[in-house]
């Protein structure tokens, strides 16, 4: 008896032996695909099937909110340890920093089998002196949604296509006890979502762009009468008065629950949008200056990447999976609504939303494009160059200020 | 000799692992913070010795804003020691006269020192919501509308509306430590006044604030090096904002560190609230020194 149980014994250790060495090895990424993330459902599928189909590793990932996840990343960069082995990254100086620090895999060798997929326009922002850092992802701009049965109350059955038109339909609005406007007043990079549309509108995205490479100073004409115009909006009631205690998901849940007629935020919004209802659809910010502007000059492109770490053991296989998880989630944003596709399209986008759709529409007329301010900027310029919005949206300076402060500090 | 000096080496060795620990968990961490203090480092690249412009640049500076920083934790302080530590003594004073249920009422007092810090920081943003916080619907309900307002959104009273639940959570831990002070006075003593006729506030001013002095002087301590340091309620109500209305100088130095990858200004500011924090602990010692009788 006590032979059979040691047999019984000695098989279960050896049973268990095999089953640890047939065990996959474990890869982590991290993301900011929360659970309250429009791009949530999108990771969780993609990494279920690369998971199934991948027969060495499994990869687990660790999701953080967004502004705590710039913390975490930044604190494990500089200390170089406990680093993942694939992370989820904004591109320009937030990723260039990290690359210049030597703590990013290059993604050189695995690319070539990528190619064909993406454009160098894709690539560009996550590249470095030549050399490929990042895998695009999706690609957002910043997007003006408006509910059309609230300007419907207000007196408008299409919706105002030019900017004296918006500034008259927020008069009506106003008059019809509608907030115009919702915007998330505690998160200053949602102000910018506002103030960046109206300088690409009054300077022109390469104006924009000039302004943030220093080529053009901001203390300019055209950025006072934009920022002229924020804070006439502020004045005359556009925003909501409570704006400045609210955080962005309660602003977007207020605008889909009707409280507001506009909300500008980023294009990854769509899915939601266009799941609250018919009557919500996407618009272009009109033009100021027509002479510096044109309708589809735009503020965004691709920013959303992935990068491997230096340091991961699995650095060039991690690579190729960082690869696939970049395709799988470029198709998944895309047909979600998170996004547009940073990879080729080579799958049925019959199921894509209205709203995306016209997005996308915008987006293949767009004859310019100037990334995010403080994805474009350096951390410390962009906490600067966020500072002096917040400071305008709160009363705290003018226009002129504005102009003249960010010229001082920044350049 | 030999065994003076045995015995030096015993104590010696006996101390050496508390003494490991206390190098390594807060000397050493302080020492690498005042390095990288005279450092333009942005935790990544080579820190470059810049001396001690990252002090001059803090005191200067207007995009840094370590002063008003500075002024709203030294308020902070003040309005601990002046209202929250005051309320924490009538409290235990009331507490500890053999009141029905008292054992109820420390436990009601005492329960927000037990409750996570971020879920104080969720309910009062609760309280506060401009739309539908109790606040504001309890002065509408009651006619007082123009009085409601974004209360953490509006920088004309963020400051004072982050406060109430940072002084709020720890009134209890005040009052619990007075209480234990307040309970310990010998019963003789209260007697004899009793039996000199004194009332119950003489007794209180006379005999039990005299004899809790040195709790007292803990409470001080603790209210005013916390205020200094206080981070978490602020991070969560409001993160300094808006506009950096309610910033102290513990989310001025994360944004510094982790938002603008300045880790040289980061660890200036760790220094300078040290700093801070030993000279008030001494100051405050200071005032409570009681004259020894000849």
């Amino acid at each position: 008896m006590k032979k059979v149980v040691a047999l019984v014994l000695a098989a279960i250790m050896l049973l268990s032996l095999a089953s640890a060495l047939a065990e996959k090895e474990t890869l982590t990424l991290w993301s900011i695909a929360t659970e309250a993330d429009a791009n949530y459902q999108t990771y969780i599928d993609a990494l279920k099937d690369l998971n199934a189909a991948n027969e060495k590793y499994e990869i687990v990932m660790e999701a953080t909110e967004n502004e705590a996840y710039k913390t975490k990343i930044k604190a494990a960069m500089s200390a170089g340890e406990g680093l993942p082995d694939i992370f989820f990254t904004w591109s320009m100086s937030f990723l260039g920093d990290f690359v210049e620090a030597g703590r990013v895999y290059c993604l050189d060798d695995v690319l070539p089998a990528y190619k064909a997929e993406l454009t160098d326009a894709m690539l560009a922002n996550t590249n470095y002196d030549g050399k490929q850092y990042g895998i695009p992802l999706v690609f957002n701009v910043v997007t003006l949604f408006a509910n059309m049965d609230l300007l419907k109350k207000a007196g408008w059955e299409t919706a105002p296509a030019t900017y004296d038109e918006l500034m008259k339909c927020c008069d009506d609005l106003l008059a019809a006890g509608i907030i115009p406007f919702g915007v998330a007043g505690k998160e200053n990079w949602c102000l910018s979502e506002y103030t960046e549309p109206l300088l690409v509108k009054t300077i022109g995205a390469k104006g924009l762009e000039n302004c943030y490479t220093g080529v053009d100073s901001w203390n300019q004409e055209g950025v006072i009468r934009a920022m002229t115009i924020f804070t006439d909006m502020i004045q005359k009631g556009y925003f909501d008065p409570n704006a400045s205690a609210l955080g962005n998901e309660e602003t977007k849940q207020n605008f889909l629950a009707g409280k507001y007629a506009f909300y500008q935020n980023g294009s990854w919004n769509c899915g939601e949008v266009a799941a609250a209802g018919e009557n919500f659809v996407a618009l272009p910010f009109p033009v100021i200056d027509p002479e510096k502007a044109s309708l589809y000059e735009m503020v965004g492109g691709p920013n959303d990447s992935l990068a491997v770490t230096a340091s991961s053991k699995n650095a060039a296989d991690a690579a190729v999976i960082a690869m696939e998880l970049g395709r799988a989630i470029s198709k998944g944003g895309n047909l979600n609504g998170a996004g547009m596709p940073g990879w080729a399209v080579n799958y049925d986008t019959s199921s894509v939303n209205r709203v995306s759709n016209s997005v996308a529409e915008m987006v293949a007329q767009s004859s310019g494009m100037v990334l995010f301010g403080d994805n474009f900027l350096s951390a410390d310029a962009a906490n600067t160059y966020l500072d002096y919005i917040a400071n305008l949206f709160a009363g705290n300076i003018t226009a002129t200020e504005f102009a003249e402060g960010l010229a001082a500090d920044l350049q | 000799m030999r065994k003076t000096l045995t015995y030096r080496i015993n104590i010696f060795l006996f101390l050496l692992p508390a003494l490991f620990l206390f190098v390594s968990v807060l000397i050493a961490p302080i020492a690498m913070s005042t390095y990288y203090s005279f450092f333009n480092w942005n935790g990544l690249k080579t820190p470059e010795f810049i001396g001690i412009k990252n002090y001059v640049e803090l005191f200067t500076s207007k995009s840094i804003s370590f002063i008003p920083a500075l002024k709203n934790s030294l308020l902070l302080a003040f309005l601990s020691v002046f209202i929250q530590l005051p309320f924490s003594l009538w409290l235990a004073l009331k507490l500890s006269k053999r009141i029905r249920g008292e054992r109820a009422f420390i436990s009601i007092y005492f329960m927000p020192v037990l409750i996570s810090t971020v879920v104080i920081g969720q309910l009062w943003l609760k309280i506060y919501n401009p739309d539908y916080g109790v606040l504001n619907v309890a002065l509408r309900a009651i006619g007082l509308e123009s009085w409601t307002r974004p209360w953490l959104g509006d920088k004309q009273v963020a400051l004072g509306a982050a406060f109430v639940p940072t002084l709020w959570q720890y009134v209890g831990y005040h009052m619990l430590l007075m209480y234990a002070g307040v309970k310990s006075v010998p019963p003789e003593l209260l007697e004899a006044g009793v039996l000199d006729g004194c009332t119950e506030g003489q007794l209180n001013r006379h005999i039990i604030i005299p004899y809790i002095k040195p709790i007292l002087r803990v409470s001080v301590i603790f209210a005013v090096t916390g205020s200094l340091k206080s981070f978490d309620l602020i991070y969560v109500l409001t993160n300094g904002g808006p506009v950096h209305a309610t910033e102290v100088p513990s989310t001025l130095m994360l944004n510094l560190l982790f938002l603008r990858n300045r880790y040289g200004m980061g660890s200036t500011i760790a220094v300078m609230l040290i700093l801070l924090c030993f000279a008030f602990a001494l100051l405050i010692n200071l005032a409570f020194k009681e004259e020894k009788p000849v």
